[in-house]
């Protein structure tokens, strides 16, 4: 594990929230940003005291910001929000999820512009340290003004008082106990925390970035899976030549077709059947299909990682600005630029999936299979083969497009009208992450069965070569199943080699692969 | 009590109760039947037996007939995912029971007596939820039952000592009884959420001081819908003695005044499906069937009549969703409930009320729509041009139940807001459109109204100064799941 990290709202990577949300690596809070956040938390302490109406210090929220409250009042002010607003509701979200919204929520106030304690970061950091998970339920958020219910049950935990649930280390109690535990201190609410906790797209961004970081090394599996297909299936190579892409330049063709040239380098089995001009779409439309799915999966890195290093709070603090007023009420809470990309997501992997499900479909098929023996069954032992596998293929990929129905194009208004429009952005995110998980047991169905293909072909043709990169994908993924021990049923199969795919045991099978950035 | 499976008489609320852990047994005239129609097989080999080669390739003359159905059935375990509730096993394998006791598949008694003994003994396997397209049957799901049930995995010694022979290992797995049964338990679940969401409207009538005209009973009839009719009828009921909802009132927003039409959807989608299911459930979803002593194939296990179903249901249950958070929408809008504060709380500014209810009720009315989207309009070609269409019907069940769950939440929501302001409406707390105090009368509550209104205070406390949302949020949810809001207690 890389040394600790610091944030200071500008740096986090998505590999950085990985690490934070599911290695545990430790977190500190920049030292300049620790300045600045003093000086805008300065500020609003004083403006808390003021005539001047400043939302959420000294006003009610929402469609209540019409209300003035009493600069006495600002801290119940603060702890009300929290209380008031933890409203979620379904089942409670996976550690890791939570983690990651945490840290993004510690990187937000990193950034100095929410007029809020640096204590309040450092207990954050606290937590993620000792591992002390609050118990965030999954569901009822409209991602705008953020994640609000989500991000109320993290504060829940935050403020002191006899409320919130947590996990410390698997397990659960409650977060006066579980804060008592790990020696962590709960807050006094000051004016603006409540907001400060709550209001940004957070819950959204988290699971985005962790689904993201898994389709990426998704899209890496599938290069590979195809390439062993299409040397199973003799393919023909001239479908990725170079000079053919550089005629209609989209970046992420060009990369996959850079990639299938490097894995199957020194194939004996490509381009074995001369006769053969052209391989159906799911072999030779692979570069232009998961090309596009890499150049909207990079729209959505792009997206969010600008989003893991944006203010997301409001009204934001900027002491640069003239004038006495420092607070700017504005809308970056809402979650639409997160949401939109995420719901891109979900039709990027499906496609992922959908042409891997396609290949296998060949590979299992008698007919279409360049004498590969039906659904690839053994001929050392009884067995269905790859028949029933396919079928889950099938399932899974079309469950993702019942998952696919874009959350972001719904919006439902709420508020008394005040927040009117809305961006659904954690449900675009929830279901996003379930296509990525659906999509990687597809990818590791097709493996499956390439490993078979490419099992038959060598034993065959003792002369086969195999390409450079399937040569070590079929190696290594041969490992995982070797490891199963006897008779191993089908499912378990596929979960091993999705599990696998999952600690990114395909990637690096050979140099020069490209990755999505 | 125990249900007796015949075959013939399973009920969506029988499914019901045997997840829930009825306990259960073969019908003794089924058991009979069944032995019979085994007795009329005509001689020769079975049907598997003929498609031994089809099935495992080369190595067909080889193999035993149990090391066929093993392969057979090890083979189709192609499941992954996160394991399906106990719940649902457990209804999963009493529908494949009495599909069996229909006494046309072939099998012996003990195929289907196996899968009783584990019920009534506990021994529920794991079954893995994703992974069936719904024709053929819900093959891998049911394999992975199968697996159990013939010993292939570890079984208990209690259990029958039961070998499929070949026919019985195809019977076990070729249907849709896992969608079926799915579907049984998800309208059982849908019907407590709408009988639910009837009594909070009703409480929502109250509590605006609804127009009666919406529910008079004429004009429902006068448009013909029976599920309008039903809603109209049973909204009078709950309003009975009402001093606030009369003809008098005007006419009010389409969430209110349209209720029954909205509503009556639900009604009608719901016997519907129902009807549906049980047919599927009492019917012979295996492949090949033995009658009149005649092997005859066809395609009995395909699940699109179920599917298409369970998609229809998740749009009739996604109308209830949206106008139920249409009303929970005013309910907390000063200016449009009549006089109610904003957010149904007193102080508001300090207090934010129950501002983030209608936040969760549109997050979750929102995931129905996407819910909603039609599994059973897909189908993908598998096994090698063989089963070339398919139903995606296991996919729409889930989803369903997956909704209800959202449902049971914003009919919650509605519920728990509904009592609030009845709450305000019995102290006299009223507010104009600028939010400013004025007079009002404290009101008398309806009779039933009264009755809701105790059921839910006797868990969830008159809202005053913000504390926890999501304890109430849970809680309320909670009466619609077990039915304590309507007086009623059963498991989910």
């Amino acid at each position: 594990m890389p040394k600790a990290l610091a944030i200071d709202g500008s740096n986090l990577t998505i590999q950085d929230v990985v690490d934070v949300a599911r290695n545990g690596r430790t977190v500190v809070l920049d030292e300049d940003a620790r300045g600045r956040m003093e000086a805008s938390y300065a500020w609003v302490q004083q403006a808390a005291q003021q005539d001047q109406p400043v939302y959420g210090v000294n006003t009610g929220f929402g469609s209540l910001a019409r209300v003035k409250i009493d600069p006495a009042h600002s801290s119940l002010l603060s702890l009300n929000l929290i209380r008031s607003h933890a409203a979620g509701v379904g089942p409670i979200l996976p550690v890791a999820e939570t983690r990651a919204m945490m840290l993004l929520r510690a990187n937000a106030l990193a950034k100095g512009a929410s007029g809020c304690r640096p204590l309040l970061v450092d207990t954050l950091l606290a937590m993620l340290e000792a591992d002390v998970t609050p118990m965030v339920p999954s569901q009822g958020s409209c991602g705008s003004s953020g994640d609000l219910a989500p991000l109320a049950h993290l504060g829940l935990v935050l403020a002191d008082g006899d409320h919130g649930r947590v996990r410390v280390n698997g397990v659960e109690m409650s977060a006066s106990e579980g804060m008592a535990q790990a020696g962590i201190g709960r807050l006094q609410m000051e004016a603006k925390d409540g907001l400060a906790i709550t209001n940004g797209a957070q819950l959204t961004t988290a699971i985005g970035a962790l689904a993201l970081h898994d389709a990426v090394s998704l899209v890496e599996a599938a290069e590979l899976a195809a390439a062993m297909s299409i040397e199973a299936l003799r393919g023909a190579s001239r479908a990725f030549v170079a000079s053919v892409h550089r005629l209609r330049p989209y970046p992420g063709a060009i990369a996959t077709a850079g990639n299938l040239r490097c894995l199957l380098e020194g194939s004996g089995l490509i381009d074995s059947m001369p006769e053969k001009l052209q391989d159906a779409y799911s072999l030779r439309c692979t570069p232009q299909v998961l090309g596009a799915c890499r150049d909207a999966i990079q729209y959505a890195v792009d997206q969010i990682s600008i989003e893991l290093n944006a203010a997301t709070d409001n009204p934001l603090i900027i002491l640069d600005e003239d004038g006495d007023n420092k607070a700017f009420s504005a809308g970056m809470f809402h979650g639409e630029p997160v949401g939109i990309p995420l719901d891109v997501l979900k039709i990027a992997i499906s496609e992922v999936a959908n042409l891997s499900e396609r290949r296998l479909y060949r590979l299992t098929t008698g007919s279409l299979s360049q004498r590969l023996p039906a659904a690839l069954a053994s001929k050392d032992r009884p067995e269905l083969g790859m028949m029933v596998p396919q079928t889950t293929a099938a399932a899974l990929v079309s469950e993702n497009k019942a998952l696919g129905w874009p959350a972001s194009m719904d919006s439902i208004p709420t508020c008394e009208d005040q927040e009117d429009h809305v961006a659904m952005s954690t449900t675009a995110a929830r279901r996003a992450a379930r296509v990525v998980n659906n999509a990687r047991r597809v990818v590791a169905i097709e493996l499956l069965g390439a490993v078979r293909a490419l099992q038959f072909r060598t034993r065959a043709e003792a002369e086969a070569s195999l390409g450079l990169g399937t040569a070590k994908g079929l190696q290594r993924a041969s490992e995982v199943l070797d490891g199963l021990g006897d008779c191993p049923t089908p499912g378990e199969q596929i979960e091993a080699l999705a599990s696998w795919i999952q600690q990114g045991g395909h990637r690096g099978v050979v140099d020069g692969l490209e990755s999505i950035a | 009590m125990s249900v007796v499976l015949d075959g013939k008489s399973l009920r969506c609320a029988d499914v019901h109760r045997l997840a829930h852990g009825a306990s259960v047994s073969l019908d003794a005239g089924a058991r009979e039947r069944m032995r019979a129609n085994v007795e009329s097989m005509p001689s020769g080999p079975s049907i598997l037996e003929e498609k031994r080669h089809w099935l495992v390739g080369g190595f067909a003359a080889e193999l035993s007939p149990e090391e066929l159905c093993k392969t057979f059935i090890i083979g189709h375990c192609a499941g992954v995912g996160e394991p399906l509730p106990k719940t649902l096993v457990r209804a999963t394998m009493a529908a494949r029971v009495n599909v069996l006791a229909t006494a046309t598949t072939g099998c012996r008694p003990d195929a289907a007596e196996v899968l009783v003994d584990m019920l009534n003994q506990g021994v529920i396997p794991t079954v893995p939820s994703q992974g069936s397209v719904g024709a053929a049957g819900d093959l891998a799901p049911l394999a992975h039952i199968a697996r159990v049930a013939c010993g292939y995995a570890e079984r208990p010694d209690t259990v029958r000592d039961y070998r499929p022979n070949a026919k019985e290992a195809l019977a076990l797995i070729n249907g849709v009884s896992m969608t079926a049964a799915l579907g049984a338990v998800g309208v059982v679940r849908v019907r407590r959420v709408l009988d639910a969401a009837i009594a909070a409207a009703a409480m929502t009538m109250e509590a605006v001081g609804a127009g009666a005209g919406c529910i008079d009973e004429r004009l429902l009839r006068s448009r013909n819908h029976p599920g309008g009719i039903e809603i109209g009828a049973r909204l009078r009921g709950w309003l009975e003695g009402s001093q606030q909802v009369s003809v008098d009132r005007g006419a009010d927003a389409f969430s209110i005044r349209a209720s029954p039409a909205v509503m009556g959807t639900l009604v009608e989608e719901l016997s519907c499906t129902e009807t549906i299911l049980e047919r599927e459930l009492n019917g012979a979803g295996d492949n090949p069937l033995l009658i009149d002593g005649e092997w005859i194939e066809g395609g009995n296990f395909h699940g699109a009549p179920i599917a298409q179903a369970l998609d229809a249901i998740k749009i009739a249950l996604t109308h209830l969703a949206t106008v139920s958070e249409r009303r929970t929408f005013r309910l907390t809008y000063g200016q449009l409930s009549k006089g109610l504060p904003s957010f149904l709380v007193r102080g508001t500014g300090l207090n934010s009320g129950f501002m983030l209810t209608q936040y969760t009720a549109a997050s979750l009315a929102s995931e129905c729509k996407g819910l909603a989207h039609p599994a059973s309009v897909d189908t993908i070609p598998t096994v090698q041009h063989h089963e070339d269409h398919v139903s995606m019907g296991p996919i729409a069940a889930r989803m369903l139940l997956e909704m209800v769950e959202c449902v049971a939440d914003i009919v919650g929501i509605e519920v728990l807001l509904a009592a609030q302001a009845l709450d305000l409406r019995m102290r006299g707390v009223a507010f104009d459109a600028n939010g400013a105090p004025m007079d009002a009368e404290p009101i008398q509550l309806a009779p039933r109204m009264e009755e809701l209104h105790r059921r839910v205070r006797a868990r969830i406390p008159y809202w005053e100064d913000d504390g926890v949302l999501h304890p109430c949020l849970k809680a309320a949810g909670q009466l619609v799941r077990t039915g304590e809001f309507l007086g009623e207690t059963s498991p989910w």
